[in-house]
């Protein structure tokens, strides 16, 4: 018996070679060095430099409360943009729609460094053409890169508009695989349209749905790319820092790679507990 | 063996040899943008000295150089050029962490004599314990830039303007007789260079020269948040990242910016229709007759420990950096600003520039290099500096009471991250 599990083991032996050496060493040694003071040198064993200090470090908070903030705003509102896109698309009244399909699919396709340049002049305070566009219609122009509050409405603005699209796509598969004898029953009994979507369509998506947010919420997490880029590097002082942008100054700006390792353990940490709530709210009752 | 040698004959051959050694072989060098460009400027000159030394620069750029280095240095000095880079405020996190991943210049030829050729200022950083780790290569005397023709305009004589207070009456005067201009921009979103040339100026700093201390809530520094605030709200300074001032250069809608003396090569190749147009004042102080000189920027070269050709890496840092020859050729061809304090003598400097409407801009500029006080980068620059941006902002948007109470937050946050003391 033995034996015909080395046999197994021999072959899984490339890829466990490269999971043990790119996965899990990484994995174990960082929770090591979280656990040392990387700002002397040698490193030494210290509680207190990383951990004591990630609990009661504003800064941390501020990221926190950054990524917190988007996922609470930008994820429920973009999953629901993205399903009445879907509806719109799912239209038989549409023409063209693989045209539209493409066109709302595209942002995805986009390279995302392109696109944050584009959003940093479209949005530059003194020659942007959306400031343009305000002081148009008579209001005042909006300082969109050194007041927090605007520069966050921006991150959350720009990561809607390349990630609607692409929910309002996997969605539009779901309501595809939804039967049309449904609403054709539906609509003999005079059931109106605002109602079969609320009572057939949002009830037979909702798996779809659970699915967009999970992976919403996981991007979330991990936002870097916008912030980093259109806001330039979480500013202004700190107000667009994500805790994936907290986590990267602090190992590769700072050098301080202990309490990188903290500040990654407790993001994964977080992770695992939204998942399991996630999971809560979303099971199937039974 | 032929012929016998005595001891002491075979000694001094040997060394000669190894002199000879020294001037040939290939060394590489580390570098960005216009400071590489600049470092191949100088390779004709050098090559005229010392034919035999192939030197070559690579230019990889800003961010790349820094993490690169950091990683050859984390991997025990493997794969580092002969030659690195530095930028003078990150250098500290260098020194400190990889101690033994660069030479200590003492001991291939950078003696106490040569040392005293640079200001001290532009030292403090690159010497730790008493250990030269780079040698020091331009610097950053901040100067105020100027559109000649919006002053005239408005009647303001560059000459009268000597305090910050001077700066805001004047600046009403600018913005009321050029209608779409704003007096200067500074970076509110990701940067802090305002608040560090003027509390530079006014000799403060986040960290106590000497490193030990934080200092960012002393006097002089809360003095100079309140008058950036002032300036700000009276709509004189405005928000303004590095492409938007060059951008609002090119445009004609600003009439200053304050910036390193580097920034003249930035507004004379991106703005080459204003020519005449420019012009260079020294920056105001917070007192009538209090400092008017600071830095901000500049970097530096270090010698790679595991360079297999010492002798010859050096002999190029000696004359690119060392010699009025090789740093007069970088500030002619790029702009960069020689912290060899021997060349504010060279003739070039003195010699009246016609982008600057026939100003003599550098002797002008360099001329308040021996002026400048030191100011520490520390190898905890970033988190401070992240920190303070942080208590900028919410100090604008009025989350302090006053600037004191927004410093000795921001001082409080400082000793949480980096463990040192606040000064008292």
């Amino acid at each position: 018996m033995l034996s015909r599990n080395r046999a197994a083991y021999a072959f899984l032996a490339p890829y466990l070679l490269i999971f043990v050496t790119f996965w899990l060493w990484p994995i174990i040694n960082s929770l090591l060095i979280s656990f040392q003071n990387t700002r002397v040198n040698p490193w030494r064993f210290s509680l207190s430099a990383n951990w004591g200090r990630l609990f009661g470090d504003p800064a941390f908070y501020n990221a926190l409360y950054n990524t917190l903030i988007i996922l609470v705003i930008q994820v429920p509102v973009m999953i629901a943009l993205a399903t009445v896109m879907a509806v719109l698309l799912n239209s038989p009244l549409l023409k063209a729609r693989p045209l539209y399909r493409f066109a709302f699919f595209a942002p995805v396709v986009v390279g995302e460094v392109a696109y944050a340049a584009v959003f940093r002049l479209m949005f530059s305070a003194d020659f942007g053409i959306i400031n343009k566009l305000i002081t148009s219609v008579g209001l005042s122009p909006v300082s969109w890169f050194d007041n927090a509050n605007a520069a966050m409405a921006l991150v959350i603005i720009a990561i809607t508009w390349r990630w609607a699209g692409y929910n309002a796509i996997i969605l539009l598969a779901g309501l595809q695989s939804i039967p049309d004898d449904v609403y054709e029953a539906a609509t003999l009994d005079r059931v109106s349209k605002f109602q079969q979507f609320v009572h057939i369509t949002l009830p037979l998506l909702k798996p779809i749905i659970s699915f967009c947010v999970v992976l919403s919420v996981i991007g979330t997490m991990q936002l870097f790319t916008e912030p980093f880029l259109i806001t330039n590097r979480g500013g202004p002082g700190g107000g667009t820092e994500t805790l994936g942008l907290l986590l990267y100054r602090q190992g590769f700006t700072s050098l301080n790679f202990g309490y990188a390792s903290a500040i990654a353990y407790t993001i994964a940490g977080l992770a695992v507990a939204i998942s399991l709530l996630n999971l809560m709210l979303g099971g199937e009752k039974k | 063996m032929r012929f016998k040698l005595a001891g002491p004959t075979a000694a001094v051959v040997l060394l000669a040899s190894s002199t000879a050694f020294a001037e040939s072989g290939q060394i590489t060098i580390w570098s960005w943008n216009v400071a590489a460009s600049s470092l191949k400027a100088t390779l004709e000159g050098f090559n005229k000295k010392y034919p035999d030394i192939k030197v070559t620069v690579e230019d990889l750029g800003n961010d790349q150089v820094y993490d690169k280095t950091l990683a050859a240095c984390a991997a025990g000095g493997e794969g580092l050029p002969d030659i690195v880079s530095v930028e003078n405020f990150e250098a500290e996190v260098f020194w400190n962490r990889f101690p033994d991943c660069f030479a200590d210049l003492s001991e291939v030829g950078y003696t106490p004599e040569i040392q005293a050729l640079f200001p001290e200022f532009k030292r403090t950083e690159l010497e730790l314990n008493g250990v030269p780790y780079a040698v020091p290569w331009d610097s950053g005397p901040v100067a105020l830039f100027y559109r000649r023709d919006f002053y005239e305009k408005a009647g303001v004589d560059p000459a009268t303007v000597k305090t910050w207070d001077d700066f805001i009456v004047a600046g009403k005067k600018v913005m009321a007789a050029n209608p779409g201009t704003v007096m200067a921009q500074a970076d509110f979103n990701g940067d802090s260079e305002w608040f560090r040339m003027i509390s530079n100026e006014q000799g403060c700093g986040y960290f106590s020269t000497d490193g030990e201390t934080i200092t960012i809530n002393q006097p002089a520094c809360v003095a100079t948040l309140e008058k950036i605030k002032e300036m700000k709200d009276a709509g004189l300074i405005t928000a303004a990242i590095w492409d938007e001032k060059i951008q609002s250069n090119t445009a004609g809608k600003a009439a200053s910016q304050m910036y390193g003396a580097w920034f003249e090569g930035s507004i004379r190749s991106n703005s080459p229709d204003l020519a005449g147009k420019w012009g260079v004042y020294r920056m105001p102080s917070l007192t009538a007759d209090g400092p008017r000189a600071a830095n901000l920027g500049g970097s530096s070269l270090a010698l790679s420990a595991a360079s297999e050709n010492k002798e010859a890496a050096w002999k190029f840092i000696e004359y690119a950096l060392t010699t009025n020859e090789g740093q007069v050729t970088m500030l002619k061809a790029f702009g960069l600003v020689p912290s060899l304090l021997s060349a504010v003598q060279d003739p070039f400097v003195k010699e009246p520039q016609s982008y600057w409407g026939g100003q003599a801009v550098w002797s002008d500029i360099l001329v308040t290099l021996p002026q400048i006080v030191p100011s520490r980068g520390t190898a905890f620059q970033s988190d401070a500096d992240a920190i303070y941006q942080a208590t900028q902002t919410k100090y604008f948007a009025g989350g302090y009471p006053d600037a004191k109470a927004a410093l000795d937050d921001a001082a409080k946050q400082i000793a949480t991250a980096t463990g040192l003391p606040v000064a008292q």
